[in-house]
């Protein structure tokens, strides 16, 4: 082949390459499922890789959504844990949460307990209750 | 008294037998094929995004650097799109197109031609690029974090990670079937064992590759990982694991055998390979990181011209 006909060869494959790369970006780039499969939480003690699926799902523990996720059952939105429970630098975005249901005067941010220790109360303490899964920290945590 | 025959060299002109880069890279992307198109079916559209941004990309960044520079156009020979679907091989299928982007400019620009293009590289470019996104941007090279939106069937940990973290228990949950079969938690590519080494093989057959160089690498993990399963077999996972996981077969066959930075000698290319897989089992059992590859390729491509100094006698050299 001609080195001039090859280059543009070469060229084309490039373009072509370059267009089916933004299509697969544009239009089928992998989506969150819900309810989610995994869920990673990042923390200062490491990253926690959580199965969701294996707590909810029929052929796992077949836990109710509401099991975990306590408060309230017949909640809409979907809210993130930490909307709620937050360190008290996030007491201002915790109280326009809490607000949209309660009064101020109703709940003391205070006593709500922080993210990592209501997640450690829930993990550890259905875990215990259960005699299955997980209790000490290099068991979830992965540095 | 040497024998006569090997001592004849006609004069020229002499006869070329056809090879080129060009049919080198060729060789080398038939040989990735079958890991590629086995992550594109795992993975799904987004892992053909990812190579098909990688291989473009590098092929575009490529020309731009050669028109900036004002160098001949080298797109042609192939080395960009090698390395740029190498580059996609070990990245997850998940890989934000920047992310992509970045990768092929710091291979292809970074890696190769701020130092003379191909064939003058010092370290190869692929393993540059990696090691510089997996410091600067390592949640994107996270597969637990990155595959969180996959459900292939099989245990979504990342293998190297579990091991690392929980130790021989965790390992004991894959089996070696599995891994050979790329059902494992990983990049693209780089899981799929069993057509890396069908790849590799053909590499090695088709003269592109020398055996020496991914046999000492992968014979060496072998036995380094070994000693270190019974040395404590709760802490540190066999061999069998150690090389199925991870960049190990990848690395062997694909990026520790680049041309530039691996050496060309004998027992050069055997004790680079070596210093390869002893480096990748330090790394993973007493160094920081759950993989080492990347790290013990740049290393041995460090060592290269050290150990390329050994070289044959010169013939009726006279000391």
């Amino acid at each position: 082949m001609a080195p001039g006909k090859k280059l543009q060869l070469v060229y084309g494959l490039a373009i072509v390459l370059l267009v089916i790369a933004v299509i697969s970006y544009a239009g089928y780039s992998a989506k969150t499922p819900d309810p989610p499969l995994r869920m990673m939480y990042q923390t200062n003690a490491g990253k926690v890789l959580f199965d969701h699926q294996t707590h909810l799902g029929s052929q796992g523990y077949a836990l109710a959504c509401a099991d975990c996720h306590h408060h309230p059952p017949e909640m809409e939105e979907n809210w993130a844990c930490g909307d709620c429970h937050g360190a008290p630098e996030q007491y201002d975005t915790m109280a326009e949460t809490c607000n949209q249901c309660h009064y101020p005067s109703d709940y003391d941010l205070a006593e709500i307990l922080k993210r990592s220790d209501a997640f450690h109360d829930q993990c550890i303490g259905c875990h215990r209750q259960y005699g299955a899964g997980p209790e000490s920290c290099n068991a979830c945590h992965v540095l | 008294m040497p024998e006569a025959k090997k001592l004849i060299v006609s004069h020229a002109p002499f006869i070329h037998d056809g090879s080129s880069i060009a049919h080198r890279s060729g060789q080398v992307l038939l040989a990735l094929m079958p890991a590629a198109l086995a992550g594109i079916f795992r993975w799904g559209v987004p892992a053909l995004g990812v190579i098909a941004l990688s291989v473009s990309s590098a092929m575009l960044w490529e020309l731009a650097f050669n028109k900036v520079a004002r160098r001949p156009e080298g797109i042609a020979d192939g080395n960009a799109a090698v390395i740029g679907l190498l580059l996609a091989l070990l990245l997850p299928a998940t890989a934000p197109w920047w992310l992509v982007i970045a990768g092929t400019f710091l291979a292809v620009v970074i890696g190769k031609q701020i130092f003379g293009g191909i064939g003058a590289n010092p370290f190869n470019p692929v393993a540059v690029s990696l090691a510089i996104l997996a410091v600067s941007w390592k949640q994107f090279l996270d597969f637990d974090a990155m595959l969180l939106t996959y459900d292939p069937g099989f245990v979504m940990i990342e293998p190297l990670t579990a091991a690392k973290a929980f130790g021989t228990e965790a390992a004991a949950r894959f089996s070696s079937l599995d891994l050979l079969m790329g059902r494992q938690a990983g990049a693209i590519g780089a899981p799929f064992g069993l057509w890396l080494i069908v790849g590799g093989l053909y590499l090695v057959v088709s003269g592109v590759v020398r055996w020496e160089i991914p046999a000492a690498f992968l014979a060496t993990l072998i036995v380094v990982a070994a000693a270190f399963h019974l040395v404590d077999p709760l802490r540190y996972a066999g061999p069998a694991f150690h090389l199925l996981t991870g960049y190990t077969l990848i690395g062997a066959f694909f990026l520790a055998t680049e041309d530039s930075s691996s050496p060309v000698n004998f027992w050069p290319m055997l004790i680079y390979g070596a210093a390869g897989g002893l480096m990748t089992i330090l790394i993973r059992n007493i160094g920081a990181y759950p993989d080492g590859v990347i790290y013990a390729v740049l290393v041995i491509n460090m060592i290269n011209p050290l150990v390329d100094k050994i070289r044959p006698r010169a013939l009726g050299k006279v000391t």
